[in-house]
């Protein structure tokens, strides 16, 4: 199976070296996870893989596809998605809408037949629907699918963000922050559909980017810790709450008391 | 056959440079009133060639009534200030509610129409003619300087720019009210927890525009004796040369882009046929969005971090 | 009923060609480009057309065919430069486009009749043909609307870093948004030049590009009915105030005032929305938050 593999991966910004170099590998059938204080570099870490910032060291590579220099639509196309840590919907598209936008990829139809409303344009368009509102039964928000994205709660948008993501079909699916800002129930919930995106059938590969640590021992299987861009930590999730590097990063040292 | 680079052709390149820089002084005060509004409210004021013909008009009336030109002139501006206030009320105040993004385009529209209704007053008040600003209203005498023929009409020109442009800088660089308009650009959540109220900013911004226009309008109708209604037009269209050759917002840009473009004008149409010259403006504001569409100086008048993207 | 619409019929002229023009604005609008290079695209096919049908004695509808395909070359090529610019950018940037086209225009007389027109052109074109070549630009609007273009424009319109997260090329969508809008516009320039005896300029200059971006407004920029309701509101309104001649221009004015003040989003989409609204009011156990616009 499949990894998306980050070797010697580095970012920097002018003088500043925002993540140095490190390796990472992203499995199918696994959730890994990203973990690390606020300003560690987690989300420029996604932002390297997605193709929102280039690399300025090293290379990423899913199975023989090389991601290093793919702009974002590429990176789309070979099969990642990604959530955002704030959501960012169209908040005034329905969630039909939304969501439909994630299809894109799947998009066989010629340009032509597109543009001239054949029927094999519009019969992709139909599947498309039912697709999404397939996801929307998953869900349990099949009555919001009229419904103006940005009139629903902070939770449910995130899952509008989600099926978005999953409407990809990805192989890989990157979540950044998803369950910041929500309960211990709904957070649990959106827990175990990660954790059947990752097991069923094929398997995604599945990173996880959090804070929440009791959200991420629960759930990863293999983690990696940040800390001022630097890679500080890795392992099993048990292996990495009690390393003590880990335990300063967040906690800090006695000298700073 | 006289060498290329006589004292003739020298004095002749010079002549056009001094009425360049001259045409330039206006187009600066026209292009700051533009980029003011732009720079504090991000929004493009299309109504601002009709305020700047209704400063012409004003100064032109006051004028036919016996005013000398230096009491018209600051009553022009004047109401050319109240008129462009008016603007901002009917044409910009009721979009305000909207987000950012959805009110851009249509108070686009909306300042087109405000124009045009303002264009529409002068067309029935000028009966569709063109005006001329009586005989002697600007001295006719020259002066000599360095071989070159300065009119008095230059020298009001020239002296007009520089005023404006010096009181304008003094208050908004020197004066309370000016650092409160520039630190609140924009923002007017910032302003209004701030006691100050965004009105006032708004009126008090669009005030200074449509002065500025007016004194440009005035200049222009002296220049080329000829106050028409429709004579805003071609003059917005070119004054977008300035105004991003200078960085949309910045002041001291507003300022060297028009200068630039009066040079440009005035060179370029001694040398080149006149329909050439619209062409080669407009192709030079082209090749500056393309290189640098930020214009010279990049930063916007306001002091605000929160920068639009 | 003909001897109604009769008199009419300049009128319907201007409906027909100035929704083909205000189709051609809405496009690049909807893709999320703010160019208003639309009625430089329409110069060309309008000058082209009459050049070939008057000059090189081509026929009128393979001239107009032509002037279509300028249009689209036309923007294609000015697709590349206006990508690296951005919103208020990109409309000066097509606003000098525009001006420099009809400078040159009016600059290259043996070809043009410059400032003096282009004169003696055939009168082919009746408001039948026109009115289908409007429908049939509806039409493909409208399906093209609702497949993976429309969505991919919808999305890359409203936040183009997550349409491209989606997998939307951004450059693709860019450049074919720009080639639609100067072929819809080099079209409707053609059979503009043919229906005139005689073309200026002038005629595309500033006051049409307003027109049109004024028609597209206050229409409603999402649907493919909008600029045709922005156009026809355009064209009659100051027709009824035609005794009140003199000020036509006033009431004009007043009119894009008047409604960007009470229905910022164009008269049909505001419809649009207010129909959405009810109907979700209506459906739903909960009311939804009024949306600030229809996206």
């Amino acid at each position: 199976m499949t990894s998306l593999v980050l070797q010697g991966v580095g970012k920097r910004f002018g003088g500043l070296q925002a993540v140095s170099p490190f390796d990472m590998e992203i499995a199918r059938g696994k959730i890994t996870g990203l973990i690390g204080p606020n300003g560690a570099g987690k989300t420029t870490v996604v932002n390297l893989i997605t193709g929102v910032y280039k690399l300025s060291q090293g290379s990423i590579r899913f199975g023989d596809i090389d991601l290093t220099e793919a702009p974002r639509h590429e990176v789309a196309r070979a099969g990642l998605a990604r959530t955002y840590q704030t959501i960012r919907l169209l908040p005034d598209a329905t969630v039909v809408a939304n969501v439909m936008i994630g299809m894109y990829r799947h998009q066989k139809t010629s340009l032509v037949s597109q543009l001239l409303g054949l029927p094999s344009s519009r019969a992709e368009t139909a599947r498309f629907r039912d697709e999404v509102f397939r996801l929307l039964d998953r869900f349990g928000m099949t009555r919001y699918a009229d419904y103006p994205a940005g009139s629903l709660s902070y939770g449910d948008q995130r899952r509008v963000e989600m099926m978005r993501a999953l409407a990809l079909k990805p192989e890989v699916l990157l979540l950044d922050e998803p369950v910041a800002g929500i309960n211990e129930v709904e957070a649990a919930r959106l827990g175990e559909i990660f954790r059947s995106l990752a097991t069923e059938g094929e398997g995604m590969a599945v990173l996880l980017i959090e804070h929440n640590m009791r959200f991420v021992t629960h759930l990863c299987d293999y983690v990696y810790v940040l800390d001022g861009g630097v890679l500080i930590a890795q392992g099993t999730a048990a292996q990495v709450v009690n390393d003590p590097a880990v335990i300063t990063a967040y906690l800090g040292d006695d000298e700073d008391a | 056959m006289q060498p290329a680079l006589s004292l003739r052709a020298i004095s002749m390149i010079a002549q056009q440079v001094l009425n360049g820089l001259v045409l330039g002084g206006v187009y600066a005060l026209f292009a700051l009133g533009f980029t003011l509004i732009f720079g504090i409210h991000r929004i493009m004021n299309m109504a601002h060639g009709a305020v700047f013909m209704s400063g012409a008009f004003i100064g032109l009336y006051m004028v036919r009534i016996g005013l000398p030109i230096w009491a018209a002139l600051p009553i022009a501006m004047f109401g050319a200030g109240l008129i462009s206030i008016f603007v901002e009320v009917i044409a910009f105040k009721p979009l305000r509610k909207l987000a950012l993004a959805d009110a851009e385009l249509a108070s686009v529209i909306s300042s087109i129409g405000a124009g045009l209704i303002i264009l529409s007053v002068g067309q029935y008040v000028s009966k569709t003619q063109t005006m001329r600003f009586p005989f002697g209203t600007v001295p006719v005498d020259a002066i000599v300087v360095f071989g070159l023929r300065v009119t008095m009409l230059q020298l009001l020109m020239l002296g007009v720019a520089v005023l404006m442009v010096a009181l304008l800088a003094y208050y908004l660089y020197r004066t309370a009210q000016g650092r409160q308009i520039r630190a609140v650009a924009g923002n007017y959540r910032a302003a209004q927890l701030l006691g100050i109220n965004p009105n006032a900013i708004f009126y008090r911004t669009f005030f200074l525009s449509g002065a500025l226009a007016g004194a440009a309008g005035v200049m222009v109708g002296l220049a080329f004796n000829a106050v028409q209604f429709l004579m805003g037009e071609p003059f917005l269209l070119k004054a977008f040369v300035a105004i991003i050759l200078g960085g949309l917002g910045s002041v001291p840009g507003a300022l060297i882009g028009g200068l630039v473009l009066g040079l440009l004008q005035s060179l370029s149409g001694a040398y080149l046929p006149a329909l050439l010259v619209d062409a080669v403006i407009f192709l030079l504001l082209f090749v500056i969005l393309m290189v640098r569409p930020d214009g010279l100086f990049a930063q916007s008048v306001t002091e605000s971090p929160t920068k639009r993207v | 009923m003909m001897s109604f619409i009769t008199p009419h019929l300049p009128l319907l002229d201007l409906i027909f060609i100035g929704t083909g023009y205000a189709l051609s604005q809405a496009i690049v609008f909807r893709a999320g480009t703010f160019s208003v290079a639309t009625s430089g695209f329409a110069a060309l096919g309008a000058y082209a057309a009459a050049i070939l049908t008057v000059k090189q004695g081509l026929h009128p509808a393979a001239a107009v065919g032509l002037g279509t395909l300028l249009g689209l070359l036309c923007g294609l090529l000015l697709s590349v430069p206006l990508a690296r610019l951005r919103g208020v950018y990109q409309a000066i940037a097509s606003l000098a486009f525009v001006e420099i086209l009809v400078a040159l225009i009016l600059y290259f007389e043996d070809l043009t009749g410059g400032p003096l027109g282009f004169h003696n052109i055939p009168r082919v074109v009746t408001p039948w043909v026109l009115f289908l070549a409007m429908l049939a630009t509806m039409v493909l609007l409208t399906l093209l609307g609702r497949g993976g273009i429309g969505r991919a424009f919808d999305a890359m319109r409203q936040d183009p870093a997550v349409a491209a997260s989606l997998g939307v090329n951004p450059t693709r969508y860019h450049v074919l948004s720009f080639a639609l809008s100067g072929a819809i516009a080099g079209l409707f320039g053609g059979l503009d030049a043919l229906r005139n005896f005689s073309l200026t300029a002038e005629q595309f200059g500033f006051s049409i590009l307003i027109g049109t971006l004024s028609a597209v407004v206050l229409g409603g920029r999402r649907a493919v009915l909008g600029p045709l309701i922005g156009t026809t509101i355009l064209v009659l309104l100051p027709e009824i105030f035609r005794p009140l001649a003199d000020y036509r221009q006033a009431v004009y004015g007043l009119l894009l005032v008047v409604v960007m003040a009470f229905l910022p989003f164009g008269v049909y989409d505001t419809i649009v929305m207010k129909l959405h609204n009810r109907k979700l009011a209506r459906a739903g156990m909960l009311a939804p938050k009024v949306p600030k616009a229809l996206a």
